[in-house]
């Protein structure tokens, strides 16, 4: 296991200096000069753009750029150590290391996605195996129409709906953040009601995603032999379900884990922008916007970083779950 | 049943009569001020033909001035934002959210008045200007200290603008200091400041915050990177710096030295939002104290405020307009607006305006004038802008009263006269298909705008639809772009027509920036339209640098200015926008005013 770890990772390396290579020839080619955008200012002179391009390397071809941002500049004019000496850069407008602003902002962005992927699977995986054994009932036609309506919902709006019921008119949770504002040391029940709305916008389309594959799935493995023969045994139908049925049924959504965390990270853009919640995907977006290269670059390998662990995690989920795959 | 209702209705009557009836009597206590006191005197009295001293009680009655309540102390004010404030040293800061911060941190050796927009004294008490106009001499505060316990002098002023001039420093700020020649400490609180040549713009350059000398090393050379820029630790205005948590919030606290006494509350907090809507629910909700919100929401805040939620609202006008320009020059070929005569790239003062390639369209005063009379102003800001905003004239805006030209009439709404100046000036539709040409050239162009700002999108729409009427036989090509496209167009001047809008344009009109030839340099000049007229030119400078900087005589210079700006038609000015100021009524103590919103910050409180 450990040697098949190794070379994953080891293939990890030329995906993730292809990534680079392409986002970063993406965002050169885009319209928009940093420069320009940072100095946007009557009162900005000719001299001070021209010396500012020159303190940032964007004189220079993209190509070279790019080694710079990769190997650092040896001729020591635009102070980048590179890449390989774990300098990411600094940011063009706030001046910082972009490696303090992404750490910054990372562990609200990852306690937002693991809440709402966790709300996804404990609601979504029953909900699915409930539907499932119940096929055909009110329920099942319940739970399959709103896993459509919940999945199609844009979840601006949704967001915005919630924060107009739930804050404005009952005023019972906060219309954003990540804690209440001037207390030093915040209760986890104030943590809570500042990440409720959030999570619940973040998770409830992969709550519906997953309790429709697990639906499927447990249809699929309910009348196969063998929970046939775990009946016949006299297994109560709890244990069979959870035994046997979901067991065998949670095969495929392993799979799902992958793509669900890259979903949850891109979903995550747009759910912080709505309750101002300080995470990665804000610093992001604001980052493309204002074409801010080293923060942009940072974030696409954090991104691509959290994507390879997400599939690492599926391939290890599926030897747990069945124990007749070995990763080779 | 025409019987039965009258019989309830005389039943109500009587029933609200022997409610009224019953309702205790209101009556108006007259509040005194006298009170009852007893006092023990000292009489001297004749007892048996001698004179005595005794004591003696008596109760009198005097009038006492009744004691005021306390103003309740403490708590928090709670601003929201849009955008986070990240550089924390005034004299690097551009962006209006960093500034906002800095202006409650630093002092400023001047500041603007809130009411008139003038410039009176921060730091410096007072001044003189000697009779050529180039050298400033200003008196400062005795009784400044730094939030260290450090005083504030001369020393700190000048530290702050010789780092600005500093070529370790870059900062937007150069201009402000472009006429500065040097700065001389007379004494601890008396400064001399000499300049090269008039610049009646001078006192404006110096309302930035000063920073403290003795926090950053002497050469300048940690200015760029200091960790005081992003947490200063030495301050000397109304708060001190507190914590700043990334795109969520900024706190500061109360200043027990400010100069004007410490302000009430504990603190203030900059919570920031990055989409309005949500914004919007946290007003409502009660969760901010002090606020702006965009023309979209007003009539959201003022259904709040009639159905008796505690906010209150107040209006002003915004320093700033919204404009369509217009690039006068090739976009096919952008060139520098002078004759680079040295070809250094670089102007210099000696080098002529350069008669650049035409633009093929906006070349033509007519077609510019046309577009300016086919808008309708009142339709644009009444749906796109829900109202608030007033039609813009000319350059200078109306809040500058001193150079604003109120005779001045903008282009009335008449398509017909549009119409008649297109085909006066020999642009017509010769081969029927909808669009008028001259000399081979259609009368189409690009529209540009930036995408994600609906008021823009919307006029962009509006104007298109309307130019492209049969009666006009316009082509408009829409581009809806991201703004670092539109910047890039704008400011390389391959566009050829923008709506855009300037903010924060302050209260001196002075605006060369936008119409001398020698910032309309591709890339970089923010005279992207390629304007040049020799008599405005020569009336800016004049305007800039008049001796005496008398306001009557500068201000004659602008309206003709203005007047010549009009009749140019570089831009079609579409409207100065309303801007507000939205407050929860458990704020008081608070008077926002045109040009200020926090210079009272001191007395404002949060009732309990």
């Amino acid at each position: 296991m450990i040697a098949y770890l190794i070379r994953r990772l080891l293939q990890a390396i030329p995906t993730l200096i292809g990534i680079t290579v392409i986002s970063f020839a993406i965002m050169q080619l885009a319209p928009g000069d940093p420069i320009q955008l940072l100095t946007f200012n009557p009162d900005m002179t000719e001299a001070s753009r021209t010396k500012l391009r020159q303190q940032l390397c964007l004189d220079r071809p993209m190509p070279e750029q790019y080694l710079i941002w990769v190997l650092g500049d040896f001729r020591g004019e635009c102070a980048m150590r590179g890449l390989i000496r774990g300098d990411f850069g600094t940011s063009f407008y706030d001046k910082r290391p972009v490696l303090e602003m992404i750490a910054e902002r990372i562990p609200a962005t990852l306690e937002l996605s693991a809440v709402a992927l966790a709300f996804g699977l404990l609601i979504g995986l029953p909900l699915g195996v409930s539907s499932a054994i119940r096929r055909g009932t009110w329920f099942d036609n319940a739970s399959r129409f709103s896993a459509v309506v919940f999945d199609a919902i844009p979840s601006f709006w949704f967001g915005l709906i919630l924060i107009l019921i739930f804050s404005t008119r009952l005023g019972w949770l906060p219309v954003g953040g990540r804690a209440p504002l001037n207390v030093a040391d915040p209760s986890l029940l104030d943590r809570l009601r500042h990440l409720a709305m959030p999570a619940l916008v973040l998770g409830v389309g992969w709550l519906a995603l997953f309790s429709r594959y697990m639906r499927a799935e447990t249809l699929e493995v309910i009348g196969q032999d063998y929970v046939r023969t775990a009946r016949a045994k006299g297994l109560t139908e709890w244990q069979v379900h959870v035994w046997y049925t979901a067991r065998n049924a949670l095969v495929p959504i392993a799979t799902l884990l992958g793509p669900a965390i890259a979903g949850l990270i891109s979903g995550a853009v747009v759910i912080e922008r709505i309750f101002s919640w300080p995470g990665l995907g804000r610093l992001t977006f604001d980052a493309v916007v204002q074409r801010d290269y080293p923060i942009v670059m940072a974030s696409v390998i954090v991104g691509s970083v959290l994507v390879i662990a997400g599939n690492l995690l599926s391939d290890f989920l599926y030897v747990i779950i069945d124990p007749r795959v070995r990763l080779e | 049943m025409k019987n039965k209702w009258l019989t309830w209705l005389v039943i109500s009557l009587v029933l609200a009569l022997a409610l009224v009836a019953c309702q205790p009597e209101v009556q108006q206590v007259e509040v005194t001020r006298l009170v009852q006191e007893t006092v023990v005197e000292q009489v001297t009295r004749i007892v048996e033909g001698e004179e005595v001293v005794v004591e003696v009680t008596r109760v009198i009655e005097r009038e006492v001035e009744p004691t005021a309540a306390p103003i309740p102390q403490g708590g928090f004010i709670i601003e929201s934002s849009f955008a986070d404030a990240s550089q924390l040293n005034p004299i690097l800061s551009a962006d209006s959210a960093s500034s906002d911060v800095n202006s409650k941190l630093y002092l400023g050796l001047v500041t603007i008045d809130e009411v008139t927009g003038e410039i009176i004294g921060e730091i410096a008490d007072r001044w003189d200007v000697s009779d050529d106009g180039l050298i400033y001499t200003f008196y400062l505060r005795d009784d400044l200290l730094w939030s260290d316990g450090e005083p504030l002098t001369a020393e700190d002023v000048k530290f702050t603008y010789d780092a600005i001039a500093s070529d370790l420093v870059e900062t937007p700020r150069k201009s402000n200091i472009e006429l500065v020649e040097s700065m001389e400490v007379v004494d601890d609180y008396t400064l001399q400041v000499n300049f090269t040549d008039v610049d009646c713009t001078a006192l404006n350059n110096f309302t930035l915050g000063v920073l403290p000398a003795h926090a950053f090393a002497e050469d300048f050379s940690d200015i760029m990177d200091s960790p005081e820029n992003t947490a200063p630790s030495v301050t000397s205005g109304q708060f001190v710096f507190s914590e700043h948590q990334a795109d969520s919030f900024v706190t500061l606290l109360s200043n027990p030295d400010y100069y004007k006494g410490a302000p009430n509350v504990e603190g203030w907090t900059y919570r920031i939002f990055a989409d309005q809507s949500a914004e919007l629910e946290a007003v409502l909700a009660g969760e901010i104290d002090v606020t702006g919100v965009g023309p979209q929401y007003v009539s959201v805040i003022e259904s709040a405020i009639a159905s008796g939620d505690p906010l209150e609202m107040k209006k002003f006008f915004d320093d700033g307009y919204t404009y369509i320009g217009f690039n006068m020059a090739n976009p096919q070929n952008p060139q520098p607006g002078w004759e680079d005569l040295d070809e250094d790239g670089e102007f210099d003062p000696d080098e002529p305006p350069l008669e650049q390639e035409p633009h093929p369209v906006f070349s033509d005063p007519a077609v510019r004038k046309a577009i300016s009379h086919a808008i309708d102003y009142t339709n644009i800001i009444n749906r796109v802008v829900f109202g608030e905003g007033v039609q813009a004239v000319s350059n200078v805006l109306p809040a500058v009263e001193w150079a604003y030209d109120e005779t001045l009439q903008p282009y009335p709404f008449d398509t017909a006269l549009a119409a008649e100046l297109l085909t006066e000036a020999g642009w017509e539709d010769t081969n029927g298909d909808g669009v008028r040409e001259k000399d081979g050239q259609q009368l189409s162009f690009t529209l540009m705008t930036n995408a994600g700002n609906e008021v823009r999108e919307n006029i962009a729409q509006i104007v298109k639809d309307t130019l492209e009427s049969e009666e006009l036989g316009f082509a408009v090509d829409l581009e809806i772009i991201e703004f670092g496209t539109v910047v890039e167009n704008l400011l390389g001047q391959t566009y050829d027509a923008v709506i855009i809008g300037w903010i924060g344009l302050g209260s001196d009109p002075e605006d060369s920036n936008f119409w001398a030839y020698r910032n309309d340099s591709p890339g970089g000049g923010f005279n992207f339209v390629s304007y040049y007229n020799e008599e405005v030119e020569e009336k800016l400078n004049q305007a800039r640098s008049l001796p005496g900087c008398d306001t009557g005589e500068r201000g004659e210079l602008y309206r003709d200015i203005q007047a010549q700006i009009l009749e140019d038609a570089p831009y079609t000015f579409l409207y100065v926008p309303l801007g507000n100021v939205v407050w929860n009524t458990r704020l008081q103590g608070i008077d926002p005013q045109p040009w200020l919103t926090y210079y009272n910050v001191e007395e404002w409180y949060i009732t309990p």
